[in-house]
């Protein structure tokens, strides 16, 4: 039972990953741009809605509502504002500059105006699904949240893995990033899907900081750690491949829950993360991992 | 009918003049090879028709005047390059990479899949069939140049303007890629054809348009 117990608490804990990590690769494989800035989203979702509704009274829903509209909103304007500078423009920025900067510092930016905003207390977002924590069998029970929550990154992670794999606009954002000369010559707007899926992941982490933040609750800076994680997860997909993403970030989720359950709760994390660092060396190609070093 | 028009185009690359007020007509089913040196701004004159390069003059595509820089627009009324160098997507596979060819008119992949064009491709380059699954990025050099010539296909091209197709190619390659090229032609679709070395490409083209020093001649 301890051992169930521990593998739901690792699934819903790999949720968290597996999501950031999805937003990261996808986003990634059509601009091969690293968006540090994806965990941000989310922490903002959460606080803008815990604000929304606890400070001002406004309803649920409509809280919610306003602050998609406002994310979207933000991303967009990014987008057309800084990335098309440094991207599209005449000066286009490559290399490392374009892979980390641009988004590190948006980063920083959300940051700054939540912080300013929400100050720097512990917040989370009203639960969407209230109530008690549903029990599976008698001593084995999961937190409502946490059901939404796995249900988000497997849905966003499927969905994006049979995108890509099954539809003509999926191989077309795959294209886009994989060659831009190329992806052009068939008529693909390379801008567009840049943009779209840009505006979609920060959606997309926004509603999950929403759903997750009543089980860990978010502060202004909670937003790095969570990319930080999501990027881990992500680079065991190489980068590139959601449907890996997803099942890296499950599973890193399970392998944190075991080791700190059986093995010592204080260097669970540290013990983690001396495997995860052990893999990549002795197995860098079956680990995804030749595609975000060789290029 | 006049296929492609174009009158006075010149191209530059910052302050560099690639080509200098090129002016040249290519009828409908005509194949026409664009010959020179190296260097001399042959290629430039595919990528300032295909918008890809800054230009400016005029280009006329059946008749509609192709707005400058939208190499979508181009693509969309018909005319498709197959660049130099092949800019194919290595990661995906020969099958994708071909069937890419077919977003410049439907966003389907059931359309794309069934499609005349699509079938098409695959016919011409029989020899690719094996070889569908397979990463682009790990097909020999010949491979890929068919895979991009397929691709350009696809897009149910009424011109197809092709970049030194040969380029780095074995000699019995590049024999096949011009026989593909040449049924190509005689099945109906205008080719504009970029050739280093004229007396390949004036086996297929009637005609030809020699540039030197970023001048037709």
């Amino acid at each position: 039972m301890k051992l169930a117990n521990l593998i739901i608490a690792g699934l819903v804990t790999g949720s968290i990953y597996a999501v950031f990590a999805v937003c990261v690769a996808v986003w990634y494989r059509v601009s091969n741009i690293l968006n540090l800035a994806v965990g941000d989203f989310a922490m903002f979702g959460a606080l803008a809605v815990d604000d929304l509704v606890r400070v001002r009274n406004w309803p649920l829903p409509a809280a919610i509502a306003a602050t998609l509209a406002l994310v979207g909103l933000f991303a967009y304007g990014y987008d057309r504002i800084v990335l098309r500078l440094a991207q599209d423009g005449r000066r286009r920025q490559e290399g490392i500059v374009i892979t980390f900067f641009f988004t590190f510092a948006l980063s920083f930016f959300i940051d700054g105006i939540a912080k300013i905003l929400y100050g720097t207390n512990v917040h989370a977002a009203p639960a969407l699904w209230g109530g008690n924590s549903l029990s599976i069998v008698s001593g084995l029970s999961i937190e409502r949240a946490g059901v939404l929550v796995l249900g988000c990154a497997v849905i966003s992670g499927l969905m994006f893995a049979l995108y890509i794999r099954y539809t003509l606009s999926g191989k077309a954002m795959a294209a886009s990033g994989e060659n831009y000369l190329g992806a052009r010559i068939v008529g693909i707007n390379t801008r567009q899907y840049r943009r779209i899926i840009f505006v979609v992941t920060a959606l997309l982490a926004a509603v999950f900081g929403i759903v997750e933040s009543p089980i860990t609750g978010y502060t202004y800076l909670s937003g790095a750690t969570i990319s930080v994680t999501g990027f881990l997860a992500a680079a065991y997909g190489g980068f590139q491949r959601p449907g890996r993403a997803l099942a890296a970030g499950l599973a890193i989720g399970i392998l944190e829950a075991l080791l700190g359950g059986y093995v010592s709760a204080q260097y669970g994390d540290t013990l983690m993360y001396a495997i995860l660092a052990a893999l990549v060396l002795a197995r860098p190609r079956a680990m995804g991992f030749e595609s975000a070093v060789g290029g | 009918m006049t296929a492609l028009a174009v009158t006075g185009m010149s191209v530059s690359y910052g302050n560099v003049l690639a080509v200098h007020d090129a002016s040249f007509t290519v009828a409908e089913g005509e194949c026409v090879a664009v010959t020179g040196p190296n260097g001399n701004g042959k290629s430039s004159i595919l990528l300032g028709i295909a918008g890809l390069a800054r230009r400016r003059g005029t280009v006329e595509i059946f008749g509609a005047t192709a707005p400058p820089g939208d190499v979508m627009w181009t693509a969309r009324h018909g005319l498709t390059l197959v660049p130099e160098r092949r800019q194919l997507y290595p990661k995906l596979s020969a099958a994708d990479n071909i069937i890419l060819g077919c977003y410049s008119w439907t966003r389907s992949a059931r359309k794309a899949r069934l499609s005349d064009a699509f079938g098409y491709a695959l016919e011409v380059f029989g020899e690719l069939h094996p070889h569908l699954g397979q990463a682009a990025g790990t097909l020999s050099g010949g491979q890929q140049q068919m895979v991009a010539i397929a691709r350009g296909l696809a897009s149910a091209p009424r011109i197809l303007a092709v970049d030194e197709p040969c380029l780095g190619l074995a000699e019995a390659v590049s024999k096949r890629v011009y026989q593909a090229l040449t049924r190509i032609h005689a099945e109906g679709t205008t080719l504009l054809l970029v050739e280093e070395a004229p007396r390949r490409a004036l086996q297929i083209a009637a005609r030809r348009v020699e540039v030197r020093n970023g001048v037709v001649a």
